[in-house]
């Protein structure tokens, strides 16, 4: 076998913070061949990131140290050409940087800067390496890096500012940027975790293409199992700035050894299915059918939320954003209906708009036979208890500056639930055990928990009036697949004792597959399809749905 | 400073102190209106002609307790509630009612109960001293009231510091012959009420519409950002200058018209700040829960938005004390009343420059407003997310 591209070996990278010393990285070791995808997976915190910028040497030198460890690039293709990047200077770094050993982040919207075409920018990157390179040939480079990563019409777009390509294209951007300067090495940070499935199908085939053809290596930090099926030849599983299992990608995912994959794997939503979802859904499908000639709770007819676009010194409306756009939808009492989409499709606005967050611009819906869209803000207070909202990013959904009993018994106070606070205080508690929680927590403030409890506490706030209807915006997907699985279970069970009614929203379609009875999909402010969610996601009619879902990376193919 | 720390005991209140008084520039300016404060609200004990204590043959009294004014026993009082609260750590609702019940209870009984004479004779002591009537006599640390023009001594205006034997006036005297340092002790109270008060009445007023105006926006906030144009459109300085030729001078008619005249800032913080809040999830959930507004704005809303307005009132502060100076200065401010920008116009009224009279009260002037702005910057530096990233 040749020598590695790169081998980084028992590299410990630690972070200072404060007067404490963070272990990062602890003692990874790895190798990648030329033309081999390496990915690194593990929840967030770590240290796949850390492991990434320790390589590209991008980390603040005062906080950083490597207490061991080697990183050894093979910078030409002879023997003898490697050099050791923890051992090199900062200017020769810049040398390798980019031209060498390029990378892409995350966060495409960012990652542009706003004030420069996108032409600019890519040949800024190609003269510095290239310093003879001149004006024309960066052009002409530019222009066959950007048809390269299939945007249309490079000759044109090549002026364009940042702002005026859309997420999926920015980051093709990003990736032309970075393969501009054919790099031996691409480490690819979460690239497509900002992005809608159909995109990140896109990116995922374009990166592969990209790589065959030019015998690149890619290190590609990822969370989600599935891009790693799709994309990995290799496979490192991180947990706590370990490696804690490695091989091929095809026997680690099917033959797990560590109990930590093991533990991750079963946490998919597509493993989920096959384990206790099957025997809780029966019992509940039997309770159901009992109650099948119920009415349904919630009623949407025509629906439309316009966001008027205001020009002039009149502000006079010109056009309208058409966020929903004439949506009639049904949801019967105790069933889990998931909302799914991309992102932009109007799915967040349906949501919001049926508790009256968001105004109608026209259309009717209603609760129990209660019409709700025509009552002022004053007359819908009384619904508020029946009708609440789960929110996507547990980080800002809680008031940091209250403490956790004030947040869940200051609704209870204004709808009359429980007579004095002690009997509140023991109503919430009450609740916190249902989501799990250690009923004491309530004394504590937002700041003091993680994600997954954060969202359990979002969950508890909506669950102490007692509501019948929940809307469920994205509440899984800022989460870690391990907590992911446990939320979809409590709200599962939630949803069987007190025969909640739930508007699932959703883009992850594994997680809609695993806990949802019905599904609409939502494309551009419209329903395009409704149905069963088995008999959806198995044949699906229309068009878009079936290329949302052979979009969905899946760990099997 | 106090409002902030009385304000909410959460997290992430105390984090923003710590940030801030980990600065060694915080500390400074922290102490030294500390030390104003204390000089303010004990003025009456600290430099005061009236003895402590005195021994005639009626009898021991206590002349300067007897010519306490009911404010001074107001200031007292709240002085020590406060201490006697912060030691008992109740919360915030507690606290404020405790304190403005004493503020109530205090005010009624010491204007009924507290009888001061009308005529005060500055000099009596000092004549019974000569005239060998006293056995013995507790004297205040600097024995001169502010209005105390030293009449029994003759002319004695403008003098040098410690230029009289007898007489130890550590900073001089003024133009009508009464001790600087006295003076200047008693105008602390001055300078510390009118940046409060003024800056508490700009950021009431700024708060309350600021937020309305962030949280309704759409019609709401445009006719409250043409009202704060209009009144951002004022000049204060000339407004204080024709509200004073017309009415006279008054401390309480410039704390009221400083204050609605810089609430704008204030509003346009809170608004700011607001418009970015509504759209939060918690405020959100909180619309969902049905809270009614009043809980959404003030209980929700305002201590994650107050941080801001909190540093720019440690500035606006500074500059309402910068007003009353350049009024002063201008001999447009208190006539008989000790202000440091009044003792400082004295400094260039004749041909010759009393340098004392210039150098201890724009001392004191300059070192206040210098406090308050170090303590605004640190408080700033505290609250900002960029920079708590960097370090």
């Amino acid at each position: 076998m040749a020598e590695p591209l790169i081998q980084v070996d028992q590299l410990r990278t630690y972070l200072r913070s404060g007067d404490k010393t963070v272990k990062a990285v602890d003692d990874v070791s790895f190798t990648i061949q030329r033309g081999e995808t390496y990915c690194l997976v593990g929840e967030s915190g770590s240290g796949k990131s850390i492991t990434a910028l320790s390589i590209m040497r991008l980390l603040p030198k005062d906080i950083t140290s490597h207490p061991s460890g080697a990183i050894t690039f093979q910078k030409n293709a002879e023997p003898g050409g490697a050099i050791e990047l923890l051992e090199t200077d900062q200017e020769d770094m810049r040398t390798i940087r980019g031209s060498r050993i390029a990378m892409i982040f995350q966060e495409p919207m960012n990652s542009l800067n706003p004030v420069y075409t996108i032409g600019e920018q890519i040949m800024e990157a190609l003269q510095i390496h290239w310093p003879d390179m001149s004006d024309e040939q960066a052009r002409q480079k530019t222009i066959a890096a950007l048809a390269d990563v299939q945007i249309p019409n490079p000759e044109q777009r090549v002026d364009e500012y940042p702002h005026r390509l859309s997420g999926g294209q920015r980051q093709r951007v990003m990736i032309a940027m970075a393969m501009a300067c054919e790099p031996d090495l691409l480490i690819a940070d979460e690239p497509t975790t900002a992005l809608d499935v159909t995109v990140q199908a896109e990116i995922l085939r374009l990166m592969q293409e990209l790589q065959q053809r030019k015998s690149m290596s890619i290190l590609f930090i990822t969370h989600d199992f599935g891009v790693v099926a799709q994309i990995g030849h290799k496979l490192g599983v991180m947990k706590h700035g370990e490696i804690v299992e490695q091989g091929a990608v095809q026997d680690v995912l099917s033959n797990p050894q560590h109990d930590y994959t093991k533990q991750l794997l079963a946490a998919l939503p597509e493993n989920l299915k096959q384990n206790n979802r099957a025997a809780m859904l029966a019992a509940f499908r039997v309770k159901q059918k009992a109650n099948k000639e119920e009415a349904d709770l919630i009623n949407i007819e025509n629906l439309k939320v316009y966001f008027p676009i205001k020009k002039g010194v009149f502000r006079h409306t010109v056009d309208n954003v058409k966020a929903v756009d004439d949506v009639s939808l049904s949801i019967r009492q105790g069933q889990i209906l998931a909302l799914v989409g991309e992102s932009g499709c109007g799915k967040t606005t349906l949501g919001r708009a049926l508790l009256r967050l968001e105004e109608p611009t026209s259309g009717v819906f209603s609760y129990a036979g209660n019409v709700l869209s025509s009552l002022s803000q004053k007359q819908i207070l009384p619904y508020r208890r029946d009708l609440q909202f789960i929110f996507q990013d547990p980080m800002s959904s809680l008031n940091p500056r209250l403490n956790i009993a004030t947040t869940l018994i200051e609704p209870m106070a204004v709808h009359g639930i429980g007579k004095n606070k002690d009997e509140r205080i023991a109503l919430a508690q009450d609740v916190m055990q249902q989501v799990q929680l250690d009923p004491e927590y309530i004394w504590r403030y937002p700041h003091e928990f993680s994600g997954g409890q954060r969202q359990r506490i979002g969950i508890a706030r909506s669950l102490v009036l007692n509501p019948k209807f929940i809307v469920c915006d994205e509440v899984t997907s800022a989460l870690d697949v391990s907590v992911q699985a446990e939320i979809l279970d409590i709200l599962l069970k939630l949803r069987a004792d007190r025969e909640l009614t739930l508007l699932f929203i959703t883009h992850n379609i594994s997680v809609v597959e695993y806990i949802s009875d019905e599904i609409a999909v939502m494309y551009k402010g419209k329903i395009v399809e409704r149905g069963d969610t088995d008999q959806v996601t198995s044949s699906p009619q229309h068009e878009y749905t079936q290329k949302l879902l052979s979009a969905v990376p899946r760990l099997h193919h | 400073m106090t409002e902030l720390t009385t304000k909410t005991n959460s997290g992430y209140a105390k984090s923003v102190l710590k940030n801030t008084f980990s600065q060694i520039s915080a500390r400074i300016g922290f102490y030294w209106i500390a030390a104003v404060a204390l000089l303010a609200i004990f003025a009456p004990f600290i430099a005061n002609s009236h003895p402590y204590l005195m021994k005639t043959t009626d009898g021991i009294s206590s002349p300067l307790l007897q010519h306490l004014i009911p404010a001074d026993v107001i200031i007292i009082v709240i002085f020590i509630t406060v201490i006697v609260l912060y030691f008992l750590k109740k919360n915030l609702a507690f606290n404020v009612l405790a304190l403005l019940t004493v503020l109530v209870v205090s005010t009624i009984l010491s204007f009924a109960l507290i009888k001061p004479p009308q005529l005060v004779v500055y000099e009596k002591y000092r004549e019974m001293e000569r005239n060998n009537q006293l056995e013995w006599v507790v004297n205040a640390p600097i024995p001169y009231s502010a209005k105390d023009y030293l009449r029994d001594y003759g002319e004695t205006g403008m003098e040098q510091p410690l230029a009289d034997d007898k007489r130890n006036h550590w900073f001089g005297t003024e133009q009508s012959g009464a001790d600087v340092l006295s003076r200047m002790i008693h105008a602390c109270r001055i300078a510390l009420g009118i940046g409060f008060v003024a800056t508490g009445i700009a950021m009431l007023i700024g708060v309350i519409l600021g937020g309305l105006m962030g949280y309704f926006s759409g019609i709401v906030d445009m006719l409250g950002m043409r009202l704060v144009e209009i009144f951002e459109a004022i000049p204060t300085l000339f407004l204080l200058l024709t509200f004073v030729a017309f009415f006279g001078s008054s401390l309480y008619l410039m704390m009221v018209i400083i204050g609605l005249t810089t609430w704008p800032g204030y509003a346009r913080f809170v608004r700011a700040e607001y418009l970015k809040l509504r759209r939060m999830d918690y405020v959100q959930s909180a619309i969902a829960c049905g809270l009614p507004l009043r809980s959404i704005l003030f209980r929700h809303m305002l201590p994650n938005g107050i941080a801001p307005v909190l540093v720019a009132a440690s500035f606006g502060v500074a500059s309402a004390i910068l007003f009353e100076a350049t009024l002063s200065f201008l001999g447009l401010g208190l006539v008989d009343n000790p202000s440091w920008g009044q003792m400082l116009n004295q400094a260039v009224q004749s041909a010759s420059f009393y340098w004392w009279m210039a150098f201890f009260p724009g001392g004191a002037i300059f070192f206040t407003v210098f406090a308050y702005n170090l303590m605004g910057e640190s408080l700033r530096d505290a609250i900002d997310p960029y920079l708590k990233k960097k370090t």
